[in-house]
């Protein structure tokens, strides 16, 4: 064979490789970013040959911090048990999330009870009480062949955020003492730095506004992430931001206080595919214990270690179940 | 041909403006019908157009400059150089140019133009100098002849020789653009992707819909006109 025949055959073995690698290789440690490099499904690389092998679970989880390690959490405490599990998490974007678990493409995930009633059931108006939000979530949920084991006491719900010392020279510590500054004829500017979703919700900005009668002077929409990087840098005066994320510590922001009690229930809480928990109801055993020990303090303190320490969201979460005895 | 571009432009026209009226009466639900209605959806129009007029415009200046350059004889070393730059500034995706300036820069406006006419330099800058390169020499030899001098053999022959070439890198630059605009809603600078990116954030599908086949139908209204700029220049 002439070279250039030579050449072409050695690539396309090579590629031939490479690929068969990709599909047969186990991801138990790097996260996935797209659902479309999924290419196993829970059926297909199941080694069922031993009576002992549970699983495998795929867990999923969005792309932020918190719910890399509720995820990485369930992978630990899960495999301690002894199941085979499959780490997808790390998707990108709550549909996406959601349209993996009714597909079959994960097994479970923890999702927030506000988001749920809101985004996937479509109601409009939000529910202010936890257990009033999880009881109904659950509820409707069942039509959809989906569990929701118990919720958390953590309530990540919005939050509007300003730099602690900027807050302290207006005198402004909640949300009505913001309403007050604002109607001020002669006040300070302040742009609020918002993402899309609260810009548009029921349970939003624009319910902000009506509870509380104020309006911002001026509103930024910009990605989830980079409202805390753009009040942290001064670009704006007031940012929304979620109530258990470590950044707010870290970067010296305080949490306005919802004086009106306006912001809806966000407990998170695992939804499994009522198939697999038929199949191995123990998940609930396991993962009942765990969400009952994260609250709000809890949460913001395993976020702020990997925000802000820049620890990897595995190792924080194996330390923290290690010290609540949940894992061996 | 110049006829058939009006008629792709008036079509896509014609259907923005008959697929804004269907999303604003029937916007599927009370949080979509938030965003989709005729204030916002003008405002996001705004926005985008004034990115992409902006970011294209800066782009044709700096693009044919550095076009132009990049073919003179004085300039025959460092040709490769900017060809390169501006090869690399492409391959760069959109996201990330726009994620990395907003780190540095910034959220906003003024953010996204610097960004997006990084992205729009390529297309034109290559038409530029490939367009004056394939002048026959035997012209420009003609009119240095005739006692041009360089000055106006560039503004004279070359440019106007070469810009249907670099008419139709302007088209696939501005095509670009438009597309490329839609990210920049992630950093806080508005536009049609506000739609796209809030309707993907609260699954509402109507929103994501409307702001996808409204981009692209600008994207086409645009192409076409600039198309028969392109024909245009060709006389």
């Amino acid at each position: 064979m002439n070279r250039t025949r030579v050449f072409a055959l050695l690539t396309l073995v090579a590629l031939l490789a490479i690929s068969g690698y990709g599909c047969g290789g186990q991801e138990s440690d790097t996260t996935e970013t797209t659902t479309e490099a999924t290419t196993e499904t829970t059926t297909e690389a199941t080694t069922e040959t031993t009576a002992e092998a549970k699983g495998p679970i795929t867990v999923g989880s969005k792309e932020f911090t918190e719910q890399l390690i509720l995820g990485q959490v369930t992978l630990l405490a899960l495999e301690d048990k002894g199941f085979e599990v499959k780490d997808n998490t790390g998707l990108q974007g709550s549909d996406v999330v959601r349209g993996a678990l009714t597909s079959g493409d994960i097994d479970l995930y923890w999702e927030y009870t506000g988001t749920a009633w809101i985004s996937y059931l479509k109601h409009d108006t939000p529910i202010t009480d936890s257990q009033e939000c999880y009881d109904k979530v659950k509820e409707e949920d069942a039509a959809n062949d989906l569990a929701w084991l118990d919720y958390a006491p953590l309530n990540n719900t919005y939050t509007i955020m300003m730099k602690q010392e900027k807050a302290d020279d207006l005198g402004i510590s909640s949300l009505s003492d913001l309403a007050a500054y604002l109607n001020k004829p002669d006040h300070e500017q302040i742009v609020f730095a918002t993402n899309h979703e609260f810009s548009i919700r029921d349970d939003g900005l624009l319910g902000v506004y009506d509870t509380y009668g104020f309006e911002f002077d001026d509103v930024a929409t910009m990605d989830s992430g980079i409202t805390y990087d753009a009040l942290k840098n001064g670009e704006v005066q007031a940012a929304m931001g979620f109530a258990t994320d470590g950044r707010i510590k870290a970067f010296g922001f305080v949490n306005l206080t919802d004086d009106k009690h306006f912001f809806p229930a966000y407990n998170v809480a695992p939804v499994v595919r009522q198939e697999v928990l038929d199949k191995y109801p123990e998940i609930a055993e396991v993962l009942n214990p765990i969400a009952a020990e994260l609250d709000d303090a809890t949460m913001s303190d395993l976020n702020y270690q990997v925000d802000s320490e820049h620890q990897v969201p595995k190792d924080v979460a194996e330390k923290w179940l290690r010290e609540n005895g949940l894992i061996e | 041909m110049i006829r058939q571009n009006y008629i792709w432009a008036a079509v896509s026209g014609i259907l923005s403006i008959v697929c804004v009226v269907y999303f604003v009466n029937r916007p599927g639900g009370r949080m979509a019908a938030r965003i989709l209605n005729y204030d916002t959806i003008l405002q996001a129009y705004r926005e985008h157009l004034l990115m992409v007029a902006v970011a294209s415009l800066a782009a044709i200046v700096v693009s044919v400059s550095l076009g132009v350059l990049i073919t003179r004889p004085f300039f025959r070393r460092g040709a490769p150089l900017v060809d390169n730059v501006v090869n690399i500034a492409q391959t760069v995706p959109s996201l990330a140019v726009l994620a990395l300036f907003f780190i540095y820069l910034g959220r906003g406006f003024n953010t996204a133009i610097f960004a997006l006419w990084l992205y729009a330099l390529l297309p034109i800058m290559r038409n530029t100098s490939t367009g004056i390169q394939s002048i026959s020499p035997d012209i420009i030899e003609a009119a240095r002849g005739m006692g041009m001098n360089n000055r106006h053999i560039l503004l004279r022959m070359e440019l106007p020789l070469a810009l249907p070439v670099i008419m139709a890198g302007v088209r696939t630059s501005v095509v670009i653009t438009v597309g490329a605009a839609t990210l920049a809603s992630f950093i806080g600078a508005g536009g049609l992707g506000d739609l796209i990116i809030t309707g993907l954030a609260v699954s509402r599908h109507t929103l994501v819909v409307a702001g996808g086949i409204l981009s692209a139908l600008l994207a086409i209204l645009l192409d076409r006109i600039l198309g028969n700029l392109e024909i245009y220049a060709q006389r």
